[in-house]
């Protein structure tokens, strides 16, 4: 959730605040045959994902799913931005969100 | 740019200043020139060649589109492609495709690539316009594309299309002018956002142009006049019809005043001026008038002119709280109406008349056989003696005379008696109906005993129905009335008629007196077919007959139950009814010990 807030943080400026939640919808839809647990995503702006919301949606997943499905999910916003601006955007801000990441505990 | 920057900085920070200002001067100029040239476009063309124009400012770009989202609901679109020079024809397909995957993106579902295809509009500029409808590229068309960029549309956070950019070259489009480019499509959805509601409420204000012309054929055809007023109750307007009927009247609307319908009837000596204003001042206090017959004509006429005005209060719809903006009152002629009804009473008057000569006959040869036979019979037991015959146990045993046939012929002219004063209430009941129409219907007083009345009532139907058995029940001891004693026993006889008929054979008409503080009460319950409740409003009505399947054989002309609430109410009493369908019906009426003005009643 961080990354993709770090997402949003870097694309407002250039397409605008209603953008990244629809990338994140789109994302979600496109991911929810193999991840269904993330499907509460395709409704639900991403902005209103708090601690709560989290438990009772994703409480019952596995870890390591879990994380194979928030990968998919970000993987899919990066494909969608980048089908909108090439590789103006999605390179340094690919790069920026795999340090970010990396420094996860 | 930014390493140029720090170049100049280091030289001299004045200039770098004056540079920065002169940098966003011509940013705020290009703004602002963009900015005029959206607000200015009134069509979503218009708006295209503002995008084309300002996009070429900034890029050397093959061509752009515009992707939007018509209703969300039943998912329709339009795509517009804008070149700016012809396109190849697989230009155009890679174009089609890389919008329908930037659609899906935005998550514009449900359209396809073919759909696109069969959507897209070529907007092109008029320079190029005669190349791209033949679909024929020049030999210098552009034939692939290099680079693409799609920005979402978006007004109030609400991505309402997709804006595509295409050249055929590559790297055209880079991140320093994509913020631009973001802006710029902020203008363009803000421009078409304002185009599109502009074109639904030209599109509302056709509908309603139209409604009104329907509406307007419609209120100009009406057979009835439409008469508006305003809140002060002065005529806004008048259909042709109402035009029409008030010219037959003495009113002459003063031309281009609004003056109130109230203060009009006081400069007019007409009274049904005063009339019209008391119904458009119940409407205008919120009540709903219907039918209000209003005398237009004078006495002088044989039929007067008469309106019937019906009239309601008009609220403005789109207040929060109920804004009264005037009444709309229908006015309809029923002068023909009220010729027709003349001529009905006055032949129904006549042949009452007529039929009351012959039944006064009937009825006084009937007394007369009756009283002559009733005679003869006293003569004949007086002169012979009581036969008597032993039993078988030798007991002596009186056995009663036989019956003599002058005993079946008294029985039998009883029944035409009582029949010829059934038949001579109905007559009078008829007539008495025409006296209520022309107004002459007038109360005689004189004191009696209501108990009397009630009893001699009994007796009479009693005699006509012998299979039905008719209780009295008379719960007090004094029951002097002064009334029209007449009509009383018309009134009572009408109602009991209706018991009667309505009764099956074998089953019981209880008539009953109660004695109350200033009146008695009078009721008369049977165990007949009974009223559904949907006709106690009208029961009383004259000519109303319940028309249901079990009062289908039942005969009548609905005017018995209409004299006699006419004769009660002219007696300032009060005439109704409780019942049950299948259980039977109770009519009950007050009647007053005196008559609380001691006038003579005329109605």
């Amino acid at each position: 959730m961080q990354a993709i807030r770090t997402i949003d943080e870097r694309v407002t400026p250039f397409l605008g605040k209603a953008t990244t939640r629809v990338l994140v919808q789109g994302a979600a839809r496109r991911i929810a045959v193999s991840y269904p647990f993330l499907h509460f995503l395709e409704k639900m702006p991403y902005t209103a994902v708090n601690p709560s919301v989290v438990r009772e949606q994703l409480g019952g997943v596995p870890h390591e799913l879990l994380a194979a499905g928030l990968d998919a999910l970000l993987q899919e916003c990066f494909a969608g931005l980048k089908e909108l601006t090439g590789d103006l955007i999605v390179p340094p801000l690919h790069e920026e969100i795999t340090r970010q990441l990396e420094r996860l505990p | 740019m930014q390493s140029q920057s720090k170049a100049i900085a280091s030289i001299d920070p004045s200039l770098v200043h004056e540079e920065r200002l002169t940098t966003l001067r011509q940013q705020m100029e290009f703004l602002n020139t963009i900015g005029k040239r959206f607000v200015a476009a009134n069509d979503r063309f218009q708006v295209h060649r503002a995008l084309l124009a300002t996009l070429k400012e900034l890029y050397h770009l093959t061509a752009c589109s515009v992707l939007l989202e018509g209703d969300p609901i039943e998912l329709t679109f339009t795509l517009s492609v804008i070149p700016c020079y012809p396109l190849s024809e697989s230009f155009i397909h890679t174009m089609i495709e890389r919008i329908a995957r930037a659609a899906e993106v935005m998550g514009f579902t449900g359209i396809t690539e073919e759909e696109l295809a069969i959507l897209a509009y070529f907007d092109a500029p008029d320079d190029i316009a005669p190349f791209v409808e033949t679909f024929e590229p020049a030999s210098s068309g552009a034939t692939h594309i290099g680079d693409c960029l799609n920005i979402p549309l978006t007004v109030e956070n609400r991505i309402i299309g997709v804006l595509s950019l295409f050249d055929e070259h590559q790297d055209t489009f880079d991140t320093d002018s994509l913020q631009l480019t973001t802006m710029i499509a902020d203008y363009a959805a803000v421009a078409l956002e304002n185009v599109s509601l502009r074109e639904r409420e030209m599109a509302l204000l056709r509908d309603a142009v139209l409604e009104r012309q329907r509406l307007e054929l419609v209120i100009g055809s009406m057979a009835e006049g439409l008469l508006i007023t305003n809140e002060k109750g002065a005529i806004t307007s008048l259909n042709s019809s109402a035009q029409r009927l008030l010219a037959q009247t003495d009113l002459t609307l003063p031309p281009d005043t609004l003056v109130p319908l109230r203060t009009l009837a006081q400069q007019h000596e007409a009274r049904w001026i005063a009339d019209l204003a008391a119904v458009v001042d119940q409407a205008l206090s919120g009540k709903i008038v219907m039918n209000q017959e209003v005398i237009v004509g004078g006495a002088e006429d044989a039929v007067p002119l008469t309106f019937s005005i019906s009239a309601a209060p008009l609220y403005d719809p789109n207040a929060a709280r109920s804004v009264l903006l005037g009444v709309v009152a229908v006015i309809d002629d029923i002068t023909s109406h009220k010729q027709i009804d003349k001529l009905k009473d006055e032949f129904v008057s006549i042949v009452s008349h007529e039929l009351r000569t012959p039944l006064t006959a009937i009825k006084g040869y009937t007394q007369h056989l009756i009283r002559r036979i009733e005679r003869r019979l006293r003569e004949q037991r007086q002169s012979q003696p009581p036969q008597a015959t032993q039993s078988t146990q030798g007991s002596p045993l009186v056995q009663a005379a036989p019956e003599l046939p002058e005993s079946y012929d008294l029985r039998s002219l009883n029944i035409v008696q009582s029949q010829t004063e059934h038949l001579e209430r109905l007559v009078n009941d008829i007539l008495d109906l025409s006296r209520v129409q022309q107004g002459e219907l007038q109360l005689e007083y004189s004191s009696f005993y209501l108990a009397d009345v009630l009893a001699e009532c009994v007796r009479q139907a009693q005699i006509s129905a012998e299979q039905h058995t008719i209780l009295l029940d008379i719960e007090t001891f004094d029951s002097r009335v002064v009334a029209d004693k007449a009509r009383i026993s018309q009134v009572i006889g009408n109602i009991l008629d209706n018991a009667i008929k309505f009764s099956p054979q074998g089953r019981q008409v209880i008539v009953k007196l109660q004695e109350r503080e200033d009146d008695y009460l009078v009721s008369i319950s049977d165990q007949g077919i009974g009223v559904n409740p949907d006709h106690f409003d009208h029961i009383f009505e004259r000519f109303y007959r319940v028309r249901n399947t079990a009062s289908r054989q039942y005969s009548g002309i609905g005017m018995g139950l209409y004299v006699a609430k006419v004769i009660v109410d002219a007696h300032e009493g009060r005439i109704w009814l409780t019942s049950n369908p299948g259980t039977g019906s109770t009519f009950y009426f007050i009647l007053p010990r005196t008559p609380r003005t001691s006038t003579l009643q005329t109605l």
